[in-house]
């Protein structure tokens, strides 16, 4: 008998436990399944989408809370409503979308992947960033990027206070106002290839990169080796 | 990690539900803590001169005595026991003969075991150990009318675990504080106020902020100028609200360490440490504005005051 293949498989998050929402996930990823996981009533409930190891569609209707999709390798997910906070946390490759804000540390500590949130971010978006992308429509807090690694972070809005502080690599891209930059972050001209891009990553948004007023932060590089002379750079930067 | 958790009426016909809101919000955020639970609830004021004092005992607490030395120092309007406790309005004509520090330190002189745990012509802290439900049950919270309130449940990593060391932390008449976080210049902070004359009840590093505020208060500054001056002179992680008898505070630390989420709504404004919770209250409405405070950000929400007139 031929399976019938379904076209969209829901769960009502309010009568699984977290766990039990997680397990069907991961058995639905591992099984394959093509079809789009559409999971109801989230109610800002924490680590929802954790550690979902294959390719799988998952989309939320509504809000989300802390960790969502963390510790993943390969999902695509889609969030409509907002997010707590460390969304896509130590996501290794996949993309996470959020239809709304995200609060705290949004994708920290990712290693691949992409985790797109179409609103604000809050404070320490894209903290320890070890690779992928972090695009934000709107604005970041305090502290954004901060000792990130590699890859790289793109907001179209106004970045907090201490930008990039203490980075080690990768590139931010800041179409708003920088409030500050933090230790060892410099501005750079934008070459062609940044345009590029930026262009690419935003235009399957719908948005133009041409409109902002793009300014590209990097690590400046003072802080790689102690030089005895440099003291009081390395004491202001904690 | 701790939960606090505030709420504020606009409308009057809300009030009967400060209670059952205040459980909803800070039961769910026993998962970031599940030490003690706390509230501090603005009912209807007492007429003027009036105060109402909750009292706490550890331990066999003679209460007839304790009746006898407080009429020894004012007029003991009502004297009615609750539990561990007692529930007390005292009248006092002048505003200096009662000083909540100085009842507080006169009655743990003549009673050890014996702890004010607030004092004001609206508010009434009640705190434990334990979960918030079992509070609620124990002193009949669900029901409690008010114009505003605010609830704390606790992970204790500083100090330790019994009902002095709960939140909320108290200082002067109708002032309580809850706290998220840590105060990293703790013992400088307490060193500096302690050589103001203020006295500590316990070693957690919250009670420092009720003490701060009521201190630059009693200097005449506004509740935002206090808070403001607070967010300079305190190192560390915190997010807090501060409640008096007209107004609600919330003070994020420059870092934003510690999380906050506001629910503004025409009637009503709620806050609580994560979103979830605001799911919970009876009158949650989708189209309000919820959003998290900046880092550094001071907001103060104004209450009403219900009098003893007031109906509700």
């Amino acid at each position: 008998m031929q399976q019938q293949l379904l076209e969209k498989i829901v769960l009502d998050c309010t009568s699984l436990s977290t766990r039990e929402i997680n397990q069907r996930l991961k058995a639905l990823a591992s099984e394959g399944v093509s079809s789009h996981v559409e999971l109801l009533n989230p109610n800002g409930r924490h680590n929802l989408a954790v550690g979902i190891e294959y390719p799988i569609n998952i989309r939320f209707t509504g809000p989300v809370g802390y960790y969502c999709g963390g510790l993943s390798d390969g999902p695509n997910i889609t969030v409509s409503g907002s997010c707590g906070w460390s969304v896509g946390e130590n996501l290794m490759s996949g993309e996470i979308v959020v239809h709304g804000n995200a609060s705290a540390n949004a994708a920290a500590s990712a290693h691949g992947g992409k985790v797109c949130i179409l609103g604000n971010a809050g404070p320490r978006a894209g903290i320890s960033l070890k690779g992928g992308a972090l695009i934000v429509t709107g604005n970041i807090g305090y502290g954004s990027a901060f000792m990130m690694q590699q890859g790289c972070l793109i907001v179209c809005g106004d970045a907090g206070a201490n930008l990039a502080d203490s980075i080690y690599d990768g590139e931010i891209y800041v179409g708003g106002n920088v409030s500050s930059l933090g230790a060892d972050a410099k501005f750079e001209p934008l070459s062609s290839a940044d345009w590029q891009r930026l262009e690419q990553e935003l235009s399957p948004l719908s948005l133009a990169p041409q409109t902002y007023n793009f300014k590209k932060i990097v690590c400046a590089e003072q802080l790689y080796n102690f030089k005895a002379k440099d003291w009081s750079k390395w004491k202001d930067a904690y | 990690m701790c939960g606090i958790a505030g709420v504020i009426y606009h409308s009057l016909e809300y009030y009967r539900h400060l209670g059952s809101d205040l459980l909803s919000l800070i039961e769910p955020l026993e998962s970031r803590g599940p030490d003690s639970c706390g509230v501090g609830l603005y009912g209807k004021a007492e007429q003027p001169s009036l105060f109402k004092v909750l009292l706490l005992a550890e331990g066999n607490i003679p209460w007839q005595e304790v009746k006898q030395s407080l009429s020894q120092l004012t007029e003991v309007v009502k004297f009615e026991d609750i539990g561990t406790g007692c529930r007390a309005v005292l009248r006092s004509e002048d505003d200096n003969c009662l000083n909540f520090l100085e009842l507080r330190t006169e009655l743990a002189r003549s009673f050890p075991g014996l702890h004010l745990l607030s004092m004001g012509q609206q508010l009434e802290i009640y705190k434990e150990i334990g979960a918030a439900n079992h509070l609620f049950g124990k002193y009949n919270l669900k029901g409690f009318a008010g114009t505003h309130g605010i609830a704390h449940t606790r992970m204790a990593t500083e100090s330790v675990v019994d009902t002095c060391h709960s939140h909320p932390f108290t200082s002067a008449q109708d002032l309580c504080i809850v706290h998220n976080g840590q105060i990293s210049n703790y013992y400088k902070l307490r060193f500096a106020l302690e050589r103001q004359g203020v006295i500590f009840e316990t070693n957690n590093d919250s009670e420092a902020i009720a003490h701060y505020l009521r201190y630059q208060l009693v200097q005449g500054k506004s509740l935002e100028a206090a808070l403001n001056s607070l967010l300079n002179d305190f190192d560390g992680t915190y997010t807090f609200l501060v409640a008096t008898s007209d107004k609600v505070g919330l003070v994020r630390d420059k870092f934003a360490a510690k999380p906050a989420v506001i629910y503004e709504s025409a009637e009503i404004v709620a806050i609580a440490s994560e979103y979830r919770c605001l799911l919970n209250l009876s009158e949650f409405d989708s189209q309000a504005t919820i959003r998290e405070p900046d880092a550094g950000e001071v907001n103060i929400w104004r209450a009403k005051t219900a009098t003893c007139n007031s109906n509700y």
